[in-house]
């Protein structure tokens, strides 16, 4: 070792280069040399290129200068290397490069020097060190540095306990073992510049009345780069329907509506129904819900729906246009038929009952979803040229005529097997499925209840009877569920529309049977404990032997409903969607609940469509069937910056009083009244154009462009300032 | 003692440190804080101390404040009411809190600021410059800059030493270069709390604010003011002798002694003389021993403490030398620099004295830089206006 060694150390702003020279010194510190060690320091930010520096002596160290004329160079970054970082590099002197590169493959330039390489990038972020962007690679090549000049494991590995750095020895030793070194060659000349480039010339202050780029082009700093990348929004990844969801919203929040409904009838052609009576996923995904309440996107949907049908007008047939029968009016058949026929194709929809609609007619209250808001969805469908046979429920003979006269078949019956109750008095007049009940009420009107209705179940049917109950006349309604309402699956406000009107909700308690002479008078409910969780991640009701009698005049049952698969001809076997017949495919695919049993209007949609995709797939028909998004992939609240954004709460329309609502079937929720409600929405990975970017950038070369932003790569530093602070991660960091 | 491999930065909150817990027994420590680049390492690593005594009692808190004028006015406050007291800043921090800073010194406050040398923006600059504390020259605290780290360390201990003297009784500010010791890591040597007890007596501040409410500073008429100022003067006056007191109690403690006021670098038989403040002085010597191996008798002189001026140890260390130069890292605006300003009646009648300005906002001085100013010293028959040399970056 010279009488004073003398270390410059060449990296980049982050990489970690002053900890580094800290390292070295602090490992010759310990074998009681006298050390100082220190960098530059200057206003430049993350990429810059930066100096390090170390001294060591076995006497004390006086000289405070920069080091010129280094014994060893350290280079933490392979794109730094040029003639700048050699300058006044001793003869003799030695280099360790961070580097994928073999030493022979820099010898033709730097021969003269010992040089040694070793790929710390690599190594690092194998151990992964560093953050999410980049690499720290200090700590790992400080363990080539001790193998090139002679410090041992030892002294290190004590070195790294006494910094609080043990983590990262593991990748100090694998660069220990993984460097090579090559002797400087005597032969070559050393290349290195010699005398004091000249510097520039200043000007006066009052001469700097532009602002001219500077020659520097700071972009060659950069390894790495931002981009403008799209990103997944959580509501979109939520919607089962596969709704461009953000999309929407955002075309309501820049006033367009029409754009708006374009792009919700890409993927659905009942907006307005599902404006009303979705559960909104999309709402538990929002990003928004982790601030200040989600984004109400139902009422955002049924307020494009009510500005402008949604279907898309259909393709012209042509000579690949094929014919489709479609089995089951309700939402999911009407999904495939409606994405086949606005591509043209030919599609018959057979319907059990007189009128199109399925659950939307049959089930669900008119008070939650009118008849002419129904209907006039519908009628856009029906105007695509999609023909209606009505009126009759099919035999599984007919279905297998149909499959064999069309090119292909949609079967999505729905869910008609009714979940019902093997306790005592489950056959005593007055109790009823609660499907049957709204039926009767939906199609026929006038039914007439009165006394006290108890309802069984805690799902949307419950509501949905409990609240018609009331509507029929009923003086008072109850519904018992075997859970707490927290477990509910009934739509969180229809819960509450519920109580508002009068409804009572008993928790945790199950029927154990039904009291009466001929008619119920009374149902006997056990109180029931929650056990453990179940595979649906809600807790077990376990029923106790504790019991009590609730008088009644009558039982709704809501239970829960299956598929029927008695409409399937014998020797057809649904498997994942698809119909097969002696393990032979068949052009025939289940939609909707008889396919999924999801239960919700939104996933029967979803459904629809991806079994059209499927049938148009099947005839060799160029499509890409459509797939739910993975909601992993989604952009997470985390990434969303909330300090760009103030609070305000969600907009809710104001229902109808409740004592007023509950002696009709006229619309309970008026919806919203303006669109504004959409200016809440993050856009999560979606660029607004809000100039977060352009502000942030502290070179000032983010600029506005067409489309969005560009930026000026010949002087970004990727720094990552950008792409830090966009508030709703649509920008991000790429290699340069 | 153990050495440690620090910065001077936190040097300078170790001190502080120690200082503070050798208090702990009487009125306890604490200070207001506020971060500015070069100094917030220092009050980084302070704000992670704790002040407890060994009972675990409370005894003393940093408070972080809004800016440097709230951080100077919480010492203040503490310093009243008797607690041992510290801050750092620097460059327009600095410049911030200048009101307070002749308010702690006209209240007679020993407390300890560290500042580190920066250049006063705009246009930003956060490099060395000695500037930013020699415009604070006038408001009545004592001035030292130091040339190493363990220099910043020790000169911490001697300030409170020295400003709590009863004899004393004022403000010190203890100065260091930006980035060459702020931020450059050496060992140091850190004595253990029992040992820097044994130099630090329990602090008494003999106009303390007690269980009787005062307004303190309310209102002087000239004849008041007259008198106030001839005391601080006085006790500046005061400062160069309890000073040198305290070197020896210092090196009686911990075995090493402290510069003195003036420090000389081969002066014995030397004609021409170098004269420098700060780590600039590191690189003078090194530009002497160059001179003095050509065969030219240069000798250096260090001012470490600039306030009170040491002029009778100037102008004793300058001795018969015809020719001085004066090194400033700093510029008056409108004359030159300031120490060849208050240093150029210190040479011998008759002397040349020559000013140089060098190293503005932190460029890096290198030996070859002093030896061009030593040779343009040699080759004058009579000295010039002050001469601006450029150094690059």
């Amino acid at each position: 070792m010279p009488e004073l060694l003398e270390i410059r150390l060449h990296g980049r702003g982050g990489q970690g280069g002053v900890t580094c020279a800290k390292i070295i010194a602090a490992a010759y510190a310990s074998l009681q040399k006298s050390v100082q060690t220190f960098g530059d320091y200057a206003g430049e930010r993350s990429g810059a290129p930066v100096r390090a520096y170390t001294r060591v002596s076995d006497a004390p160290i006086t000289d405070r200068n920069k080091v010129y004329e280094p014994d060893q160079l350290v280079v933490l970054d392979p794109h730094l290397l040029g003639p700048e970082v050699f300058a006044g590099l001793k003869p003799g002197g030695s280099a360790l490069i961070n580097t994928p590169q073999s030493p022979d493959a820099l010898a033709a330039r730097w021969g003269a020097f010992t040089i040694a390489t070793v790929d710390a990038t690599r190594i690092a972020r194998e151990h992964k060190i560093g953050s999410r962007s980049v690499v720290i690679v200090n700590t790992t090549i400080a363990g080539a540095y001790a193998r090139v000049h002679g410090i041992s494991l030892d002294v290190l590995r004590k070195t790294y306990a006494k910094l609080g750095l043990l983590g990262n020895f593991a990748a100090a030793e694998a660069a220990h073992a993984a460097v090579t070194i090559r002797p400087a060659h005597a032969a070559a000349s050393p290349a290195v510049a010699s005398g004091k480039p000249r510097l520039p010339d200043v000007l006066s202050l009052e001469a700097h009345v532009a602002s001219p780029p500077p020659a520097l082009k700071t972009g060659n700093w950069s390894t790495q780069r931002p981009r403008y990348q799209e990103q997944l929004a959580p509501c979109s990844a939520w919607c089962p329907a596969g709704n461009d969801v953000v999309g929407f919203v955002r075309a309501l929040a820049s006033g367009d509506a029409e754009q708006g409904a374009t792009i919700l009838g890409r993927s659905t052609p009942l907006a307005a129904v599902c404006g009303r009576v979705c559960p909104a996923p999309c709402m538990d995904g929002c990003n928004r819900a982790e601030y200040d309440g989600a984004v109400n996107i139902r009422a955002l949907e049924r307020f494009v729906a009510g500005q402008r049908g949604v279907a898309s007008r259909a393709a012209a047939p042509s000579a690949s246009s094929r014919r489709f029968a479609v089995i089951g009016g309700g939402p999911a058949g009407l999904s495939a038929a409606y994405q086949l026929a606005r591509r043209g194709h030919a599609v018959t929809i057979f319907e059990g009952e007189r009128a199109l609609g399925g659950v939307l007619r049959t089930g669900i209250p008119s008070y939650r979803l009118p008849r002419d808001v129904l209907d006039e969805e519908l009628g856009d469908v029906l105007a695509l040229g999609v023909e209606v046979r009505s009126g009759r429920f099919l035999t599984s003979d007919d279905v297998a005529r149909l499959a064999g006269e069309h090119d292909g078949l949609i079967l999505a019956t729905g869910l008609q097997e009714l979940r019902g109750l093997e306790v005592e008095g489950a056959d005593l007049a007055g109790v009823e499925q609660g499907i049957r009940f709204l039926h009767r009420v939906n199609l026929e009107g006038n039914v007439a209840l009165e006394g006290h209705v108890v309802v069984l179940g805690g799902g949307n049917t419950a509501m949905d009877c409990a609240r018609s109950a009331l509507r029929c006349g009923a003086s008072r309604v109850t519904i018992a569920y075997r859970r707490t309402r927290a477990e509910m699956p009934a739509i969180k406000e229809e819960i509450e529309q519920a109580e508002e009107e009068g409804v009572t909700l008993m928790e945790l308690r199950a029927p154990s049977a039904f009291l009466g002479d001929g008619r119920v008078r009374a149902v006997e409910l056990r109180e029931v404990e929650l056990g453990e969780p179940d595979a649906s991640g809600r807790r077990q009701p376990m029923v106790t032997e504790r019991r009590a009698t609730l008088e009644c005049d009558q039982v709704l049952l809501a239970l829960g409903q299956s598929a029927d698969h008695r409409l399937l001809p014998a020797g057809w076997e649904l498997r994942d969607g698809r119909v097969l017949h002696a393990d032979k495919a068949l052009p025939v695919f289940a939609a909707g609940d008889l396919a999924t049993g999801d239960g919700t209007v939104t996933h029967a949609i979803g459904s629809g469509r991806r079994a059209a995709d499927l049938a148009l797939e099947a005839l060799g028909i160029d499509v890409v069937p459509f797939e739910r998004p993975d909601r992993e992939r989604a952009v997470p609240a985390t990434e969303i910056r909330f300090d760009h954004f103030t609070t305000r709460s969600p907009a809710f329309a104001t229902a109808v009083a409740a004592a007023i609502r509950r002696t009709n079937f006229a619309e309970v929720d008026p919806g919203l009244r303006s669109s504004f409600e959409a200016n809440r929405c993050f856009s999560c990975g979606h660029c607004t154009r809000c100039d977060t970017c352009l502000v942030y950038c502290p070179e000032g070369i983010v600029r506005r462009a067409d489309a969005g932003y560009e930026v000026d790569y010949s002087y970004c530093k990727g720094c990552g300032i950008c792409v830090t602070e966009c508030p709703r991660s649509a920008m991000e960091m790429t290699d340069a | 003692m153990s050495l440690e491999l620090l910065s001077a930065n936190h040097a300078a909150a170790t001190a502080a440190t120690l200082a503070g817990r050798a208090n702990a027994k009487a009125r306890g420590f604490g200070g207001g804080v506020y971060p500015i680049t070069p100094q917030t390492e220092c009050i980084e690593l302070l704000c992670q101390q704790d002040f407890a005594d060994e009972h675990g009692c409370e005894k003393g808190e940093i408070v972080r404040v809004e800016s440097e004028h709230s951080a100077m006015a919480v010492c203040i406050g503490m310093s009243l009411t008797g607690a041992r007291t510290f801050t750092a800043s620097s460059s327009n921090g600095l410049a911030y809190m200048t009101e307070n800073v002749f308010a702690a010194a006209l209240y007679r406050l020993p407390i300890v600021m560290m500042a580190v040398n920066r250049t006063l923006g705009p246009p930003w600059n956060i490099w060395v410059d000695h500037g930013d504390t020699l415009a604070l020259r006038d408001a009545g605290w004592i001035q030292f800059y130091c040339e190493d780290n363990q220099e910043v360390f020790d000169t911490i201990l001697l300030a409170y030493r020295l400003g709590e003297d009863p004899r004393v009784l004022l403000p010190v500010i203890v100065c260091q270069d930006a980035f060459v010791l702020s931020h450059t890591m050496v060992q140091t040597d850190v004595p253990d709390l029992d040992t820097v007890r044994r130099f630090l007596p329990d602090f008494e501040l003999p106009h303390r604010v007690s269980e009787q409410p005062v307004t303190v500073g309310g209102l002087d008429f000239p004849r008041e003011t007259e008198v106030h100022r001839r005391q601080h003067h006085e006790a500046m006056g005061r400062v160069p002798a309890v000073y040198r007191e305290c070197q020896d109690a210092f090196e009686q403690v911990f075995g090493r002694r402290p510069a003195d006021a003036v420090q000389t670098y081969r002066m014995d038989d030397a004609d021409v003389a170098l004269v420098a403040m700060a780590t600039t002085f590191s690189t003078v010597r090194t530009a002497i021993d160059a001179a003095r191996a050509r065969g030219i008798r240069a000798g250096g002189v260090r001012v470490r403490m600039f306030r009170p001026f040491p002029e009778s140890e100037l102008r004793e260390a300058l001795g018969r030398c015809a020719r001085v130069a004066i090194l400033d890292r700093d510029i008056s605006l409108g004359l030159g620099g300031v120490l060849w300003a208050e240093s150029r009646a210190c040479a011998r009648e008759g002397a040349i004295v020559q000013n140089y300005v060098v190293g503005l906002g932190g460029g890096d001085i290198r030996p070859r830089d002093v030896d061009a100013m030593l040779r343009d010293l040699l080759a004058r028959t009579a000295a010039g206006a002050p001469e601006i040399v450029e150094v690059g970056s």
